[in-house]
């Protein structure tokens, strides 16, 4: 009998969830009639819509189709002219002269070049506390501001008159373009600040846009909505007139949304979903390698990572495509350097030597070095391995195993990722990991980590003073040419020290219907609505 | 009667007090702070962040300063979601915790109590078996079991209710709240099933049955009431429990409720965000404990408040 029962239960059950796959009607939001909505998981609720008090990407999102900066972001994410139509660079690479268009903001009052003053002297000023301030560090004086030592007019940006924006800085940054199009660089409605203050103006009904839509209403955990700003200057070309975000914070219930046709797209993704998308929903899932590295590193400070064998031997035995493809199942690039590939204007340094050798050489060459170096059977290998929080692809694990091949003893400790952080921060700990997302695209954003000046944030202690040199050499170094060559010959100098092992590039990753055109995968995961549209909706 | 509940909201003030003391030191005796992450801020910028919600002050007048807000009824600016007080959260984030946890109170009180009088009246026989079986299952399978489960059939596969998020109205409740209610049914039933069990020897329902009064008489009229005793006073502290939201099912069902403002709160560090919350939730258990005391005294004339 209750067998019988069971089997009953077991049969309705499959017939349940074994029945067909895809989008079927799908249940969406309301939308207005006459308005063609774009239903848009981010993945998590915005802490502020205020350019310059938020920094996460899902933030960026919402942000960037409202506001616009001196340069915007094609469908690919790379810089094409945003409020400014074009734009002038001095012999010196320091001074750059932006040439703005003739634009209003939504309540009908034009965009000036103060608007653009304003906005820098923002983020810098200390009463903003804004957290991203250091992004613009490169423009002159905005450090020191930032730290009180000067008034926010001493900042490196002017307006010369209505329509042009003259900024200067400290130091050639052939990526300024890159770092304009991020919202820490956004303007500001001067006439609204001023009006209901720092706090206020960006509340909905305050808040006013240069972009593509403007804001309507923002509820906490529900969603943001926003709809066509008729004031922008492409308006005719917008294709959806009305987008909903919503933070989607449970990671898979955001991809069945997308499979089932409820959201057009969401992201991120669960990363050990990847390979399952990839098999059962190709035509959903959308990757792109991403300008990141993740990596593992020493704790340099320590005397028992002096001998640079030891660290040649822990590098050597990690099999790091194994890892990515047959653990993590993500199949991520294996990584050989710190500065990952399609970083603008440089070249990435080729892996070593030893990288394409089988991996049993690679374990015999490691253990030679580790017995030279005084370890053997007798004497093993033993440390601590801090990880940021818990590691649910195993990709730790299979280092460790890694390192068990070659007689190495490592004791995986999970920590609470913000005092895992602290940690690295303090140097109390003996090895680490850590990943790093670029904050703009240029190799400096990844070799300065490493610069012994750095600080707290060079968590392994790196100190090469040869290496730090060349930096320096480079921050002042006009020619894009040159510069690249610079920063490659650091990086190799610091590869060849083993400060760190690399271990892959990230993917970004999103689940995307079909239907929706206009976003195009890149390494940043750029992507601005106003470029988006669905077959059904084109005129 | 007057005079009690008088003399539990007096005793309410000290209590209250003694919480968000403790509350707000051991949240700043944890390790980390709000502003802690990948990329450490450099100095003048946490500076900056530190002066701007006075926490560069010494903890004590940062302690002062705080109970002078709460008692003015203001929670102070959350730490991470920069663009909103935490009035603000609670204000809007409240009413759906709400919107969840009654209905899924009420359902749950509801069926809770009819499968335990029935597995009462049906001591040890089939009904009662499958009612406790039902109610094991409900306190055993987590709700991020349950909540997944049931998205899978009837929001993946039959398409009848929304997969999450509260966009589309009534429907976007229905999942949610049976989710919630479901472990509560099981707890409510077994509840009420001890106390049937129990109520149904006792002396006077012997009596009433010996007067020859019908069964659903003796059942409804007189055996039940009492029989509710333990509820009522599980009720309370549960009630204050449900409707500030679970985390669990806010996260699934992209709900945008309190819950998880409790849990987000103390992993972020944002020490306004769960000292707001805590505190409505002290609020709420002692309200809801002192409206248990007097039904108690309504239900059971046994107990004088006093």
């Amino acid at each position: 009998m209750r067998s019988a029962l069971l089997l009953t239960a077991l049969a309705a059950a499959s017939v349940l969830l074994g029945c067909g796959r895809g989008e079927q009607k799908a249940v969406r939001a309301p939308c207005p009639s006459g308005e063609a909505c774009l239903e848009m998981g981010v993945g998590a609720e915005p802490t502020s819509l205020d350019p310059h008090r938020s920094s996460g990407t899902w933030e960026r999102q919402i942000i960037s189709d409202m506001l616009v900066g001196l340069t915007d972001a094609d469908a690919a994410g790379e810089p094409v002219p945003g409020m400014a139509t074009h734009w002038t660079t001095s012999a010196d690479a320091l001074t750059w002269t932006f040439f703005l268009r003739d634009a209003k903001w939504s309540d009908g009052v034009p965009v000036t070049a103060d608007d653009f003053v304003a906005g820098l002297r923002r983020i810098v000023k200390p009463e903003l506390a804004a957290e991203y301030a250091a992004l613009v560090y490169p423009i002159k004086n905005a450090a020191p501001i930032n730290e009180g030592k000067l008034p926010p007019e001493q900042l490196g940006v002017r307006a010369i008159d209505r329509r042009t924006v003259e900024i200067t800085l400290e130091h050639p940054a052939p990526y300024l373009p890159y770092l304009l199009l991020h919202h820490v660089a956004f303007p500001v409605p001067k006439h609204m600040v001023d009006k209901y203050g720092d706090d206020d103006w960006m509340k909905p009904g305050n808040y006013v846009a240069n972009g593509p839509y403007k804001l309507v209403s923002w509820s906490l955990g529900d969603r943001v909505v926003v709809v066509k700003n008729p004031l922008y200057w492409e308006a005719d070309k917008l294709c959806f007139t009305r987008i909903h975000y919503y933070p989607t914070e449970d990671r898979i219930s955001g991809e069945r949304q997308v499979l089932s046709g409820t959201l057009d797209t969401h992201t991120p993704l669960v990363q050990n979903r990847i390979a399952y998308l990839r098999r059962e929903y190709p035509q959903y899932l959308r990757t792109h390698q991403s300008l990141s590295t993740q990596y593992l590193f020493f704790n340099n400070t320590l005397p028992m990572w002096k001998d640079r064998r030891v660290r040649l031997a822990l590098s050597m035995a990690v099999d790091r495509d194994f890892m990515t493809t047959k653990v993590r199942g993500m199949g991520e690039p294996a990584a050989y350097s710190f500065v990952p590939p399609g970083m603008p204007n440089y070249t990435p340094l080729p892996p070593p030597e030893w990288a394409s050798w089988p991996l049993e050489k690679r374990q015999a060459e490691a253990r030679r070095l580790l017995s030279e170096a005084g370890y053997g059977p007798k004497k093993p290998l033993k440390f601590e391995f801090m990880m940021r929080g818990y590691d649910p692809t195993g990709t730790y694990a299979a280092v460790q195993a890694d390192w068990k091949q070659i007689g190495v003893q490592a004791v995986l400790n999970t920590t609470e990722t913000q005092i895992a952080y602290q940690n690295y921060q303090i140097r109390d700990y003996v090895f680490g990991e850590a990943g790093w997302v670029a904050d703009f695209p240029d190799a400096m954003n990844f070799l300065y980590l490493l610069d012994s000046k750095t600080g707290a944030h060079n968590y392994g202690g790196y100190n090469n003073p040869a290496y730090d040199a060349l930096l320096a050499q480079a921050n002042l170094e006009p020619d894009v040419q040159k510069r690249a060559a610079i920063l490659r010959q650091a990086e190799q100098l610091m590869l060849d020290d083993i400060p760190i092992i690399p271990l892959f590039t990230y993917v970004t990753s999103n689940v995307t219907s079909p239907k929706l055109s206009g976003m195009v995968e890149n390494p940043g995961d750029t992507h601005r609505a106003r470029y988006m549209c669905k077959a059904e909706l084109k005129k | 009667m007057l005079r009690f509940i008088l003399r539990r909201l007096l005793v309410a003030i000290p209590t209250l007090f003694v919480i968000v003391t403790a509350t707000f030191f051991l949240m700043r005796a944890a390790p980390g702070n709000p502003f802690d992450g990948e990329r450490k801020l450099p100095p003048a910028i946490m500076k900056n962040i530190e002066a701007r919600y006075g926490l560069d002050k010494p903890l004590i007048v940062q302690y002062g300063d705080y109970l002078a807000d709460v008692v003015r009824g203001d929670f102070g600016p959350s730490l991470k979601y920069t663009g909103k007080s935490v009035n603000q959260i609670i204000a809007e984030n409240f009413p759906t915790s709400l919107k969840i946890g009654l209905p899924a109170l009420i359902l749950a009180t509801f069926l809770g109590i009819l499968l335990g009088v029935i597995a009462a009246l049906k001591h040890n026989r089939w009904p009662d078996y499958s009612a406790m079986a039902i109610a094991i299952l409900g306190i055993c399978i987590p709700t991020f079991v349950t909540a997944p489960l049931l998205v899978l059939i009837f929001a993946v596969k039959l398409s009848w209710l929304p997969i999450a998020g509260i966009t589309q109205g009534l429907k976007s409740y229905i999942l949610p709240v049976i989710v919630l209610s479901l472990p509560l049914i099981a707890v409510i039933s077994r509840l009420v099933r001890a106390g049937m069990i129990e109520t149904l020897n006792s002396n006077y329902v012997r009596t009433a049955r010996a007067k020859g009064l019908p069964e659903h008489t003796v059942v409804i009229r007189h055996a039940l009431k009492t029989a509710l005793l333990p509820l009522v006073s599980y009720l309370g502290p549960a009630c204050a429990a449900i409707i500030t939201g679970s985390l669990v099912v806010e996260k699934i069902f992209g709900v945008p409720g309190l819950g998880k403002s409790f849990v987000l709160g103390a992993l972020q560090r944002d020490y306004t965000v769960v000292m707001g919350v805590v505190i409505l939730y002290a609020v709420l258990v002692i309200a809801l404990n002192l409206i248990a005391d007097v039904l108690y005294a309504v239900l059971d004339p046994r107990v004088k408040l006093t």
